[in-house]
C-alpha cells in the first residue's frame, strides 16, 4: 500500500515538472524591464504570412525595446480560436478582422475606440483611398484601421480574346454587354459539348452577390435594418438574381460550379483557360500573372441600372482587455500606415494612397482597375444589421443554391420565401 | 495471455487466389485517394484542378517537398509535437494503468457507479467542455503552454482506462491470489504480475496516444497561441490563407507528417492487434 | 475468534480494500472532477443564458431550449446526422468485418495489407478531406472520370442535395480499418478448437464463419457498434471542409450546426443547449444498446464480476 502512495506521488510530482518544464522551454520571450510584449492575432495563412513577419521585423528594428507576438491561425478556425480567448479575456492586443465583423465585434465592447490616440499622436487618417476608412467605423468613431481590401472585378484571359477575334471590355459596359460578351466566347464542339465557357462565376457566393443587388439598384433589407419584405423579394433583386441564374441555366454561359464553396479551389475553368472572364475579388491575382495558361487583363464589373461595386476588407483594432494599448497602438499605426503599405504593397493592394500613387499602382493596367472601383462603393449589407449572418445569409444563400442547381426555379417565389425566412429569424432575435 | 491460433483452414487453390485478387483490388480503393494526394502534391498549384485531370503531374515538381516543409518552421512544429505526445504517452501509461486495476480488481462502494460514469465520459461533444475548460485555464495563467495538453494526461482517460481494464480481467486470478500469498501489496503486483503480461495492451494504448497527439487540431488551436509553440498539425493549417490555398505544399507536408504515425503502426502491429483482443470480453 | 471478532474482522478487511480501491481510480477521479465536471456544470449553466462569449453572459432560463424545438435547422441537422449515422454504423460494422476476414490468415506480407487498410484511419488534417474533394469533382475528378470508363455518367456528388450526403458516407469507407482492426483483435480469442470440431462435424469454411465466428465475435461487434455510433453522432471535419452544410443543408451535421451558433453566429448558449441535446441523444442510445446485449451478444466463458 505504500507503495501505491509513494508511486501516486510520483507520478504527480512528474506531471508538475514536465509541465513547468515545458511552459517555461520554447515559450513567450520574458519581458523584462522595459521590452514590451505586443500580441498580434491574424486569421492570414500560407504566404500570407510574409508581410506580416517582415513589418514586424521592421518595426521592431526601430523600436527595440518591443517584441510583436505573431499568432496566426488560418481561415475559419481563426474566428473560433479568437472568440475563445475573448471569452476568457485573453485576446491577442492587436486583433485583425473581416469587415463583416466588425459591428459584432464593435457593439461588444471588444475594441476600444481610437479616436483619442489618432489625436494625440497626429496621425492623419487622411492617407487612406477613398472608402477605406468606414469599414472600421461605428457610430462614427474609428475602431480599426485599414489592412488589405478587395472590391470585385472582371479577370478576362487575352489570350482566348485573342482566339476568338472579341474586343476586350471596356471599363463601363453593361450587364448586356457582359452576357454578348460572354456568349461569343462560349465554344462547343462538334457533339455539342461546351470546350470553352463564356464566364465563371462564384457559385452561391452570398456577400459576393450583394454586387449584382446594387448594381441592379436594390437592396436586400430595408434602410432601418429591420424589415426584408420589400428589399429582399423586391424586382430589382428579382432582376439581379435571374440575370444571374440565367448566365448558369438558359445561356449556359457559365459552368456549374464543380464546389458551391467559392473559396474551395474547386471550381478552376479561368485557371486552367477552360473560361474566357470570372468575376471576383483581388485574392487570386497573384496565381493569374504566373499561370502560363492566362494573358491576364481586368476590368471593372459592369453595371446595370447603378454603377456599383462592394468593398471586402480587413483591419487592425486593439482590443479592450489589452494592458499595452499605447504601445499597441504605436505597432497599429506603424502596420497600417505608411510603413506598412510599403510592405503590403508587394502581396496586396496598398491602403495608403501615396504609396498607391509613388509605386505606379494606380496607374497600372491591371492594379489600378482595383483601385478605381473604389469610387463605386455601395454600403455593404451587414452594415445595416448585426445579425445579418444568421438571418438573411442562410436564406440568400439557398436562393442561390437553389437556382443554380435547378434551371426551372421559380426566382420570385424563392426571393419572396427567403425574405419571410430572413424576417422569422430576425423576429426571434427581437424577442 | 492465452494465446488462441487463428483458424486452420489455410485458403488453397481457387480461394487463394481470389483472396489475393480481392486484396489487391480493395488495396487499390485504399491507395488510390493517397497516390492522388502524392500526385497532387508534385504539381503546380494551377495543374492540380485541370479538367481533363493529369494522373502524373507533367513536369513533377520535387522541390514542393522541400519548399514546403522550410516555408514555416517545421522542425520546430515536430519537437513540440513530440514532447505533448512522449509526455501524454507517460502519463496515460502511468495514470491509466493504476486506475485500471481499480476497476478490474479491486472492490469499494460506488465502483459500479464510477464505471459507468467514466465510460459516459466518452460521449460527451468537445463542444460542451472546450469553452469552459479553456476559461479554467486561462484563469489558471497555464494557456499559451503545453500544459492543459498534458497535464490531464496523468490523470487517465477513460477509452484507455477501460482497454486496460479488460485487458486485465483476462490474467488468471491464480496468479495474483498467489502473489498476495507471499505478502505482496496491491502496487507490487500490479507492477510484477500485472503490467508485464499486458505488454501489447499497453503498447496499444501507447501508439494510439502517440496517434492522437499527432494528429490533434483542436486542443493545440484553442491553447496554443504563440507560433514558435505550434504543433504539426496547427503547422499544416497555415497553408490555408483565408482566400488562397497552397494546395500542392498541403498535400506534400501532410504526407510527410504522417509518416512517424504510418511507420509506428507498421513497425507495432502485431502488438496492436493483440492489443485490442480485449475485446471478446464482457464489459 | 468469535462472532463479533470476526465481523470486526471482516469490516476493517472491506475498509482497507475500498481504500486501496479509491486510491488506485483517485487520478481519474480527481481529473475528473478537474477537468469535466468543472466544464461540465459551467456549460449547462451556460446553456441558460444568452451569451456571445464577447460580453458577460445573460440568465434566460429555458428559452435555448424552448427555441430548439421550433428551430428547423436543428431538426434538419438532427435527420442528417440520424440518416448519416444510419447508413454509416452499418457499413462500417459489415465492411470492417469483410477486410478482417480477407486479412485474417497469417500469409507472408499480409501485414503490409493490413497496414494499407488500417492507414486512412490515422490520417487526419484537411488535406485528406480536400483530396476526396477533388476527387469527388463532377467535372474533372477521378470518381466520375473512372465511372466514365464505364460508361456511366456519375451524378453531381457534394453539389446535388440528393448526392452530398451519399458522397460523404462514401468517403467514409476510409474509416473501416479501425473496425477491421478490433475484429482482428477479437479474432483472436477464438479457440481454435472450435473449429476443429465444426469441421470435424462437417461444417465447411462457410457454414463455420455463421456457426463460430460470427457468434463469438458479437462482443467485439457491440463494442465497435457502441464506438462507432458515439463518433459518427459527433462528425465535423468532413462536412466542415468539404460542403459547409450544404448543399442545401442536406449535410448539416450537428455538431456543424454547433459550431456555427457558438462561431459564427455568436450564439454560444444557445450553441451550449444544443451540445447538451446531442449528449442526451447519444447517452439514450448508448444505454438502449447496452440493453440490448442480452438479446444478441454472446460473452465466451464469462468470469465473474
Amino acid at each position: 500500500m505504500k507503495t501505491l502512495y509513494r508511486f501516486l506521488l510520483v507520478t504527480i510530482l512528474l506531471s508538475l515538472v514536465l509541465s513547468a518544464c515545458t511552459t517555461t522551454a520554447p515559450s513567450t520571450p520574458a519581458a523584462s524591464e522595459s521590452t514590451v510584449v505586443i500580441r498580434a492575432g491574424t486569421g492570414d495563412g500560407g504566404d500570407g504570412l510574409t508581410p506580416h513577419q517582415q513589418i514586424i521585423q521592421n518595426f521592431e528594428d526601430q523600436n527595440p525595446n518591443v517584441i510583436v507576438q505573431l499568432e496566426p491561425v488560418s481561415g475559419r478556425d481563426y474566428y473560433a480560436r479568437l472568440l475563445t480567448q475573448l471569452a476568457a479575456k485573453a485576446a491577442p492586443d492587436i486583433m485583425q478582422i473581416g469587415d463583416d465583423a466588425v459591428p459584432s465585434f464593435v457593439t461588444k465592447n471588444a475594441f476600444i475606440p481610437l479616436d483619442t490616440y489618432l489625436k494625440d499622436s497626429n496621425f492623419d487618417a487622411s492617407i487612406y483611398l477613398p472608402g477605406l476608412l468606414e469599414p472600421g467605423k461605428i457610430d462614427g468613431k474609428q475602431y480599426l484601421l485599414p489592412k488589405d481590401y478587395s472590391p470585385l472585378a472582371v479577370y478576362y484571359n487575352k489570350k482566348l480574346f485573342d482566339a476568338a477575334s472579341v474586343p476586350y471590355p471596356v471599363d463601363g459596359w453593361t450587364w448586356e454587354d457582359l452576357l454578348a460578351t460572354a456568349q461569343k466566347l462560349t465554344l462547343k464542339d462538334p457533339s455539342g459539348n461546351v470546350t470553352q465557357w463564356g464566364i465563371q462565376l462564384p457559385a452561391a457566393w452570398t456577400t459576393g452577390f450583394e454586387y449584382w443587388v446594387a448594381a441592379a439598384g436594390g437592396s436586400l433589407i430595408s434602410k432601418d435594418g429591420k424589415n426584408f419584405a420589400g428589399a429582399m423579394d423586391s424586382p430589382e433583386v428579382a432582376r439581379a438574381v435571374q440575370f444571374y441564374a440565367d448566365l448558369y441555366n438558359k445561356y449556359q454561359v457559365a459552368p456549374q460550379p464543380a464546389d458551391m464553396n467559392a473559396f474551395g479551389g474547386g471550381n478552376s475553368e479561368f485557371a486552367n483557360g477552360k473560361a474566357a472572364m470570372m468575376l471576383f475579388g483581388r485574392w487570386p491575382q497573384g496565381g493569374f500573372k504566373t499561370n502560363p495558361n492566362i494573358s491576364l487583363g481586368v476590368v471593372a464589373p459592369p453595371k446595370d441600372k447603378v454603377r456599383a461595386n462592394i468593398l471586402f476588407w480587413g483591419g487592425f483594432g486593439i482590443a479592450t482587455s489589452s494592458k499595452e494599448a499605447d504601445t499597441a497602438f504605436k505597432y497599429l499605426s506603424y502596420v497600417s500606415g505608411e510603413p506598412g503599405a510599403q510592405v503590403w504593397k508587394d502581396w496586396a493592394l496598398p491602403a495608403v494612397k501615396s504609396v498607391a500613387d509613388s509605386s505606379g499602382l494606380s496607374k497600372d493596367p491591371i492594379e489600378g482597375v482595383w483601385i478605381g472601383e473604389l469610387n463605386y462603393l455601395m454600403p455593404r449589407a451587414y452594415t445595416f444589421t448585426p445579425y445579418w449572418n444568421e438571418t438573411a445569409d442562410p436564406a440568400l444563400r439557398r436562393v442561390l443554391e437553389s437556382v443554380i442547381l435547378d434551371p426551372n426555379a421559380d426566382v420570385k417565389g424563392l426571393l419572396a420565401q427567403a425574405a419571410k425566412d430572413a424576417q422569422a429569424a430576425m423576429d426571434k432575435l427581437g424577442e | 495471455m492465452k494465446e488462441y491460433s487463428t483458424p486452420i483452414l489455410q485458403p488453397r487453390g481457387w480461394r487463394r487466389s481470389l483472396r489475393i485478387v480481392l486484396l489487391v483490388a480493395v488495396s487499390g480503393l485504399f491507395l488510390a485517394p493517397a497516390l492522388w494526394m502524392i500526385s497532387s502534391s508534385l504539381k503546380p498549384d494551377y495543374e492540380i484542378f485541370a479538367t481533363p485531370p493529369t494522373l502524373w503531374p507533367i513536369n513533377p515538381r520535387w522541390q514542393n517537398y522541400a519548399e514546403a516543409l522550410t516555408s514555416l518552421p517545421f522542425g520546430r512544429f515536430a519537437v513540440n509535437t513530440l514532447i505533448i505526445a512522449l509526455s501524454t504517452i507517460i502519463g496515460h501509461l502511468l495514470s491509466c494503468s493504476i486506475v485500471a486495476y481499480g476497476f478490474a480488481r479491486l472492490k469499494g462502494p460506488g465502483k459500479g457507479f464510477f464505471f459507468v460514469l467514466m465510460l459516459s465520459t466518452l460521449m460527451l461533444p468537445y463542444p460542451v467542455t472546450m469553452v469552459p475548460l479553456f476559461i479554467i485555464f486561462s484563469k489558471l495563467g497555464l494557456i499559451n503552454s503545453f500544459v492543459p495538453l498534458i497535464l490531464p494526461a496523468f490523470f487517465g482517460n477513460a477509452f484507455y482506462i477501460f482497454l486496460l481494464r479488460q485487458s486485465f480481467k483476462q490474467i488468471p486470478l491464480d496468479l495474483e491470489d498467489a502473489a498476495r500469498m507471499d505478502g505482496a501489496g496491491t502496487f507490487q503486483v500490479l507492477l510484477n504480475i500485472i503490467l508485464p503480461l499486458s505488454r501489447p495492451a499497453l503498447a496499444t494504448v501507447a501508439i494510439f496516444t502517440f496517434q492522437a497527439a499527432w494528429n490533434d487540431f483542436l486542443g493545440p488551436l484553442v491553447f496554443l497561441h504563440n507560433q514558435s509553440l505550434y504543433t504539426l498539425q496547427l503547422g499544416l493549417s497555415l497553408f490555408r490563407g483565408a482566400y488562397n490555398v497552397q494546395w500542392a505544399y498541403l498535400m506534400a507536408a501532410s504526407l510527410v507528417v504522417t509518416l512517424p504515425v504510418i511507420a509506428i503502426f507498421f513497425i507495432a502491429q502485431k502488438s496492436f492487434i493483440e492489443g485490442v483482443g480485449f475485446t471478446g470480453t464482457k464489459i | 475468534m468469535n462472532d463479533t471478532e470476526i465481523n470486526l474482522a471482516l469490516r476493517s478487511l472491506h475498509q482497507k480494500e475500498a481504500l486501496s480501491f479509491y486510491t488506485a481510480i483517485a487520478p481519474w477521479l480527481v481529473g475528473f472532477c478537474l477537468f469535466t465536471a468543472g466544464p461540465l456544470l459551467i456549460s449547462l449553466g451556460a446553456s441558460f443564458t444568452d451569451w456571445d462569449l464577447l460580453t458577460n453572459p445573460r440568465w434566460i432560463g429555458l428559452e435555448n431550449y424552448r427555441n430548439l424545438a421550433t428551430d428547423p435547422y436543428f431538426a434538419q441537422s438532427i435527420k442528417v446526422t440520424l440518416a448519416y449515422t444510419a447508413a454509416y454504423v452499418p457499413l462500417d460494422l459489415v465492411g470492417g468485418l469483410l477486410l478482417a476476414l480477407l486479412v485474417r490468415p497469417r500469409l507472408k506480407g499480409i501485414g503490409i495489407f493490413r497496414t494499407i487498410f488500417y492507414l486512412p484511419t490515422v490520417f487526419s488534417g484537411v488535406a485528406f478531406v480536400v483530396v476526396w474533394l477533388w476527387m469527388l469533382n463532377p467535372n474533372g475528378g477521378l470518381i466520375n472520370l473512372a465511372l466514365g470508363w464505364f460508361g456511366i455518367e456519375g451524378p453531381r456528388w457534394l453539389l446535388d442535395p440528393k448526392y452530398a450526403l451519399w458522397s460523404l458516407i462514401l468517403m467514409s469507407f476510409w474509416g473501416w480499418g479501425r473496425s477491421m482492426a478490433l475484429y482482428l483483435g477479437g479474432m483472436q480469442s477464438i479457440p481454435g478448437e472450435l473449429y476443429e470440431a465444426a469441421a470435424m462435424d462437417g461444417a465447411g469454411s462457410f457454414r463455420q464463419f455463421f456457426a463460430v465466428t460470427l457468434p463469438l465475435l458479437s462482443p467485439t461487434i457491440f463494442f465497435n457498434l457502441v464506438l462507432s455510433m458515439i463518433a459518427t453522432f459527433q462528425s465535423f471535419t468532413s462536412a466542415f471542409v468539404a460542403t459547409n452544410g450544404g448543399p442545401l443543408d442536406s449535410t448539416l451535421f450537428l455538431v456543424l450546426y454547433i459550431y456555427r451558433q457558438a462561431f459564427e453566429f455568436f450564439n454560444m448558449g444557445y450553441a451550449t443547449a444544443l451540445a447538451w441535446v446531442l449528449f442526451a441523444i447519444i447517452l439514450i442510445l448508448t444505454l438502449l444498446l447496452l440493453r440490448s446485449q442480452r438479446f444478441w451478444v454472446f460473452y465466451l466463458g464469462e468470469r465473474s464480476e
